[in-house]
């Protein structure tokens, strides 16, 4: 792990100093001022509220709606991966063709859609319940990612040696059953790492959900500069790229770490 | 061959004697396989008695590993029939329907095809536990005294990567006995094995031999197969071409093919 400590250390320090530099030669002399500024509204960009009294939205919203639709995402790619590998044609063409549908539909796109195929409200037992924006932008991040899983649950589950299904099957193990006493333990080690990455991918995509009217991030940060004035522009989106990266850096070593890992351990 | 008995309600109890006149326990007439274009199996028929010992040898591509998979069902075969007891193999078509099949017939490979992600005490009660429900702790016990039977007591708690080549396949014998089955079929299980480690797997088949299990083996170890085999089935280009029990066989072989095979590999 030291060498991936030193690695983060390095990366750290390099891309705080490399913003600094940015903000220091927008500003030149004010930058004391403006930072001061900035940094006030840290609890607003954080949660969305003012002194952190309540989570309203802000960075706090990017971290619940990308965890919320990684685990729809996770759900629904396994299901869509077993689907793919099926041994019915029937089951696995649709499958298939759905992955690529998801795969190859831009984020944008989708929570575009999203926005506009999903109802304002349903009637669950005859109760009337909101879908919210932010439902809706759980939703439409999650929809490509289950592609991505599905491929990456595709990928680790044909990574396991042919050799354990049959072993597997000369025991009376059941397909399902095999994936799931079997062939899946052994390759979640070789899936993780990918799923991390995706889930990374996720994270910065989170950042797009602003267009369904979620108050996310940059939906406070519009709120900030409107009220702040257009100068603190340049510095606002600053702190939020290094936000950004201050959360996903670390995902990125841990996901380094573990490939290494992996691979020494074949 | 041996004139055809019709096919039993129950399987056969044990038999203790060596009677040569019941019905043989595996039946296989007329075997037809291919792989694609490929015609792999033209027509082979064979049996082995209860408690019967037999090796099936001949050149690589001949056929033997297939006609392993025939008689447990691993894979299906185009035309004939395989009996085996009371089954009829061909007509199990459902992984639901195989699996008091596989009850019966345990398998051996060639590359272990342990669990690597489960001790070699679990890759023994997995499947007797999950596959046929029977009691943990009765399944526990049977498995340490296996595990004693194949002289590795001690390396229960062991993952198989932690073993040698063959204490992996002793443990992969007794993952098949665990099954309590009626026939073992082993698929060339010496034959990824540092030669020092070839005798130790050796002797624990020959023990199984000579406590009446029904063993069907494809090897090389002519030596081995001379030793043990009850009756040796030839085979050459997806046909068996000559049997007979190991004196006469090696001694006067009748077919040219045959003949050239043993100048080879004696």
């Amino acid at each position: 792990m030291n060498a991936h400590v030193k690695i983060f250390l390095v990366g750290v320090l390099g891309v705080t100093l490399v913003l600094v530099a940015l903000f220091v030669a927008v500003y030149g002399a004010d930058s004391g001022a403006i930072l001061r500024g900035v940094a006030g509204r840290t609890p607003l960009l954080l949660s969305g509220s003012a002194d952190f009294s309540a989570f309203e939205g802000g960075f706090a919203a990017n971290i619940v709606i990308s965890l919320w639709a990684m685990a729809l995402a996770a759900v629904a790619g396994t299901a869509l991966g077993v689907g793919m590998i099926s041994q019915s044609a029937v089951i696995r063409g649709p499958s298939v063709l759905v992955m690529n549908v998801l795969r190859n539909s831009p984020w944008l796109v989708v929570l575009y859609a999203m926005l506009y195929l999903l109802p304002f409200e349903v009637r669950i037992f005859g109760r009337f319940v909101e879908i919210s924006p932010m439902i809706k932008a759980t939703i439409g991040l999650a929809l490509p990612v289950t592609a991505n899983i599905a491929e990456v649950f595709r990928g680790g589950v044909g990574s396991v040696p042919t050799g354990q299904w049959e072993s597997a099957r000369a025991l009376g193990y059941r397909r399902l059953q095999i994936l799931r006493r079997v062939v899946v333990p052994q390759a979640i080690p070789i899936m993780t790492p990918n799923l991390m990455t995706t889930y990374a991918m996720l994270f910065i995509g989170s950042s797009l959900v602003v267009v369904t009217g979620t108050h996310d991030v940059l939906s406070v940060a519009r709120t900030v500069i409107a009220s702040d004035g257009d100068h603190v522009a340049t510095a606002v989106y600053l702190y939020i790229l290094y936000l950004f990266f201050l959360f996903c850096f670390p995902i990125a070593i841990l996901t380094r770490w573990l490939e290494q890992r992996v691979r020494v351990r074949k | 061959m041996t004139d055809v008995q019709p096919i039993q309600g129950q399987p056969a109890p044990k038999p203790q004697t060596q009677d040569q006149s019941s019905a043989p326990l595996i039946e296989l007439r007329d075997v037809h396989k291919s792989f694609g274009s490929i015609e792999v199996l033209k027509g082979v028929s064979m049996s082995v008695r209860d408690g019967g010992v037999v090796c099936i040898i001949g050149p690589s591509g001949s056929g033997k590993s297939t006609i392993l998979r025939c008689i447990n069902g691993l894979i299906t075969i185009d035309r004939g029939t395989v009996r085996v007891g009371s089954f009829a193999v061909e007509t199990l078509k459902k992984d639901k329907e195989l699996v008091p099949l596989r009850h019966e017939v345990a398998m051996v490979f060639q590359q272990y095809n342990l669990f690597p992600h489960r001790t070699v005490l679990q890759n023994l009660t997995m499947a007797p536990v999950q596959v046929l429900g029977e009691k943990p702790a009765v399944v526990r016990e049977r498995a340490l005294a296996l595990l004693a039977k194949v002289r590795l007591t001690g390396k229960e708690n062991a993952y198989p990567g932690e073993l040698s080549g063959g204490q992996q396949q002793r443990v992969a014998i007794a993952r098949a006995l665990a099954m309590q089955p009626r026939v073992i079929l082993f698929d060339e299980v010496t034959a990824a094995l540092d030669p020092e480690m070839v005798s130790e797997v050796l002797n624990v088949i020959r023990d199984l031999a000579r406590e009446g299990m029904t063993c069907v083996l494809v090897t090389h170890e002519m030596r081995f197969a001379q030793e043990v085999a009850d009756e040796i089935f030839f085979t050459d280009k997806g046909v068996i071409v000559e049997h007979g029990p190991p004196g006469r066989l090696f001694k006067c072989p009748n077919d040219p093919r045959l003949k050239a095979f043993l100048d080879k590999v004696l």
